[in-house]
């Protein structure tokens, strides 16, 4: 059997080497057509840009607490084009205010077609206290350049996973991807049913009304109702967004809920949803956002509370030590501290800022532990969901811009 | 300024590998790394409440602690803690239509030639023959090894002619001489894939080392995705005193006047070394060199290799169990026609692909009630359709995804489409985004014809002319793979210790 085998030359393997040698010989010798040159690379940096340079070419006063800006890139900075994204997709803008830098996840509530245009546009919402929507609010004007990241996120329709309607939840500010998915669903880049159950205080607060209004009435896959807490007005829904609307408002068979809004909107909304019994396929968040009270959560140890410690941050083999109060996120603290940290999403998702944790004690909600597996057998935290226990060394990646 | 005895610059594979191997001896080493994590392929990501293996299949050659194959030695002697699990059937392999099959391949020698025996009557003989040459090749190796590189011709033709008929001929010249019926040829060679090189122009003892390693030692994987593995190195880094840093892309290697490597530029800081291992493939490297006059052969060479194949994967996670959706197997290649050659050319109308049920070997990888599922099909940078637009690249992922789990749940009878809770596609642009590899290949150059794994063996004292600088990786000496890339990273690290350390 084996002798088959000698039929074969082994003298051919003489022959390797000279052959080889001479096919590297007929090359020339002069430049290397760089990776930038070929078609994946091209579309992985249109899509993923590590960095977005753009300017405020209009802004839109809804109010003195709203407020939505028209972004177009920013050729002189070196952006091109706004890069393409999928309805629902957020952009992480980074902030300068006052002698920190931050940056925040907002959602874009314009629509891909408009990035074909050339523009994005970002609503801001106020939030009280809230550093960034108060800094944006007070001073983008035209003409004030932004730098923010590639298309982020996931909370996108996927015709794969996702069935034929969609119940959209929107609270306050949280109607922004919401808008981006119903003009894509209006002008055919999206193809599915959304119901929107919008929830608002008062019919003045309502973002948005005539548009929706517009596209409700030229797209019959498009379906707006409000939902008012503060106020009875007639032909419009009142209360909270409960089980019960969500039902009268459902199809028959199966349908998604795709929830936006804040974190008491979350809160109570799945409690609701859970009387519904879904399959967990077919319940969507957009991100939790940034955890501001640790020490309501039910496995959060109570003699932390009030406390303030050494937060040692190394980026680069370069270290700083800032101080980490214990009801807030170690992100914040660096960023309080005057240390730009990298992050997209700030809820513990993204993993974008991903680091290694030298020493401490830390306590990480279980809503927001993105980690991996491997993270925590390692030793690595995600610094947007993190909280210290006790003083702790970090080594964090530099931001990149 | 900074001065380090060693720079890597990627930690893929092959870069964790070389820098955990540089630090362990004592060397101030520095890893400098792209992205904000490890691990290049290697690494694991999220949707939801799953957590999907990218891109390892199965590891060859790492075996257990009582019979440690070389992978296993290679982590264990760095102290890396890894908690391996294994699968010991090889693969199912579906080929679709009437002259197809459904075969389960065993692994270890005997159960694997009894499962051949099954598939194909009377050919366990010529099936013991093809794979006994690999043991001829071991011998051969080992011979060329006492003799320090430097074999005695003669010794060689008269001991060991079956080895340089093997390293001289693809896998289908040695199969087609020893007479293989064609259904066992086709069954023997479904692994091909894992190349990314059709078996007319896969050099045979490539394959066949490959192979008997996964028959051998059985294919094992990490127990928390290959991100347990990128993070268990990186801990040898740590603890050893290496230094490894994030988001810190090489724009620029220096060089010094005679030519040798002085260092790199990342994050606009100039960072100097006596050595520098590049995880990262020559061209990148050599289109980052400035005000250099590179040597010829280097800039020849890497403009006369072709690049090797990527990949396009779906990766799902289900709502129902594995066994609840009635999906038995850890492995399962499907093709229409079952010659290598013809599911190459095929590639783009999915020829062949590959699907991997994780929970079959790791029951635990996803929540309870819950599995996952991982489609690969071949597919180069260049297959892309040449006018793809940024924005019809997500309908280019979607249809890529339904047609694969369309004709996955037809070939399988089982439904999946009902329970996707996520979904993720990646394709060459993902991997050119994440590798930063020119035209997205996983596989560095392809390791075929002139440029197999032998000749590259061969040339090794002439490929690399820069002082200083090496490279480690999918584009090694070795080629792809998880297996190929960590033995070529610590075999490089061990080479860079002897050099600056001597036989200390």
């Amino acid at each position: 059997m084996a002798s088959a085998i000698k039929k074969i030359n082994p003298a051919d393997f003489l022959k390797l080497e000279p052959t080889r040698e001479k096919k590297i010989a007929q090359a020339e010798y002069g430049d290397i057509t760089p990776e930038t040159a070929y078609l994946p690379n091209k579309l992985a940096k249109a899509l993923h840009p590590e960095v977005q340079y753009l300017v405020v070419k209009e802004v839109i006063a809804f109010s003195n607490d709203v407020k939505t800006y028209t972004l177009v890139a920013d050729k002189e900075a070196g952006t091109e084009n706004v890069a393409y994204f999928s309805a629902g997709q957020y952009l992480s803008v980074r902030l300068k205010v006052g002698d920190i830098e931050i940056t925040r996840p907002y959602s874009i509530s314009s629509c891909p077609k408009d990035a074909l245009d050339g523009f994005y546009q970002l609503t801001i919402k106020r939030v009280d206290g809230g550093l960034a929507s108060e800094y944006i609010l007070d001073n983008w004007a035209e003409g004030t350049k932004v730098s923010v990241s590639a298309p982020q996120g996931t909370f996108t329709y996927e015709r794969l996973r996702d069935v034929k309607t969609v119940i959209g939840v929107a609270g306050g500010s949280g109607i922004t991807p919401f808008r981006a998915l119903a003009k894509s669903i209006a002008n055919g880049d999206e193809d599915f049913n959304l119901v929107l159950l919008y929830g608002s205080r008062t019919q003045a607060d309502i973002l948005f009304l005539d548009e929706f209004k517009a596209i409700e009435k030229e797209c019959d896959k498009f379906k707006l109702v409000n939902v008012l807490s503060n106020e009875k007005v007639e032909g419009e829904e009142s209360g909270f967004i409960t089980a019960e609307l969500i039902k009268k408002y459902a199809p028959e068979g199966n349908y998604s809920i795709f929830l936006c809004g804040p974190q008491a909107m979350y809160t109570f909304v799945d409690k609701e949803i859970e009387t519904l019994g879904l399959r967990q396929k077919f319940i969507r968040h957009e991100l939790f956002g940034e955890y501001r009270n640790p020490e309501k959560l039910e496995d959060y140890p109570e003699d932390i509370v009030g406390k303030t410690f050494k937060l040692t941050v190394s980026v680069c083999g370069v270290t700083k030590v800032v101080e980490c109060n214990a009801n807030e996120t170690m992100l914040n603290a660096m960023e309080r501290g005057g240390i730009l940290a990298p992050a997209n999403c700030r809820s513990g998702e993204c993993g974008w800022c991903h680091s290694r944790l030298v020493s401490g004690n830390v306590y990480v909600p279980k809503r927001g532990d993105g980690r991996r597996l491997a993270d925590l057998d390692f030793g690595y935290v995600h610094p947007c969901m993190t909280f210290a226990l006790s003083d702790c060394e970090i080594d964090v990646p530099p931001f990149k811009a | 300024m900074s001065n380090y005895d060693v720079i890597v610059v990627g930690a893929g594979n092959g870069g964790l590998m070389a820098a955990a191997n540089t630090s362990k001896a004592g060397l101030k080493t520095l890893l400098l790394e792209k992205h904000n994590l490890p691990g290049g392929c290697a690494t694991s990501f999220r949707r939801g409440r799953f957590e999907f293996e990218p891109s390892l299949h199965e590891l060859c050659g790492v075996g257990t602690k009582e019979q440690p194959g070389e992978i296993f030695g290679l982590f264990d002697e760095l102290g890396a803690k890894v908690d391996w699990r294994y699968e010991d059937t090889m693969y199912r392999t579906i080929v679709k239509g009437e002259n197809g099959y459904d075969v389960t391949v065993k692994a270890k020698r005997e159960p694997f030639y009894d499962s051949m025996e099954e598939a194909v009557p009377g050919c366990r003989e010529k099936v013991k023959a093809f794979i006994e040459l690999n043991d001829k090749v071991d011998e051969a190796l080992a011979y060329v090894d006492r003799k320090k590189g430097n074999p005695n011709p003669l010794v060689m033709v008269l001991k060991h002619s079956d080895f340089m008929r093997v390293c001289a001929h693809s896998t289908e010249e040695i199969l087609d001489a020893l007479e293989m019926p064609d259904k066992a040829k086709k069954i023997l060679t479904t692994y091909w894939g894992y190349l990314g090189v059709p078996t007319d122009e896969l050099n045979c003892m490539h394959f066949l080392s490959m192979l008997t390693s996964y028959m051998d030692n059985c294919a094992a994987m990490p127990y928390k995705r290959s991100h347990e593995l990128s993070l268990a190195l990186c801990d040898v880094i740590y603890k050893n005193g290496g230094e490894i840093r994030y988001n810190s892309e090489v724009t620029e290697f220096l060089y010094n006047e005679d030519g040798s490597i002085a260092g790199v530029v990342a994050n606009g800081e100039k960072l100097y070394a006596k050595e520098v291992v590049s995880n990262v493939i020559a061209n990148n490297v050599f289109t980052r060199s400035k005000g250099v006059k590179l040597p010829e052969r280097d800039v020849k060479l890497a403009k006369s290799r072709e690049f090797g194949i990527s990949v396009a994967t779906v990766y799902l996670g289900l709502d129902k169990s594995a066994e609840e959706l009635g999906i038995k197997d850890y492995t399962v290649f499907i093709a229409n026609n079952g010659d290598p050659r013809t599911q190459d050319d095929n590639r783009v109308n999915d020829g062949f692909y590959i699907v991997n049920c994780l929970n079959n070997v790791i029951p635990d990888s996803s929540p309870e009630g819950t599995c996952t599922l991982f489609f690969t099909t071949l597919i180069y940078g260049s297959d892309l359709p040449k006018d793809l637009k940024p924005q019809d690249y997500k309908k280019y992922k979607n249809d890529l995804a339904e047609r694969l789990i369309l004709d996955y749940e037809k070939t399988m009878g089982v439904n999946v489409m009902d329970h996707i809770e996520e979904i993720s596609v990646a394709t060459p642009v993902t991997f050119a985004r994440y590798l930063g590899t020119p035209d997205g290949t996983i596989y560095g150059y392809k390791n075929a014809g002139w440029d197999n794994v032998i000749m590259r063996t061969t040339a090794q004292g002439k490929d690399n002319n820069v002082k200083g600088l090496s490279f480690v990786g999918g584009h090694g000496v070795r080629g792809d793979g998880y297996s190929s890339a960590y033995s070529t990273g610590a075999t490089q690290g061990k080479v860079v210790v002897k050099k600056l350390k001597g036989d200390k």
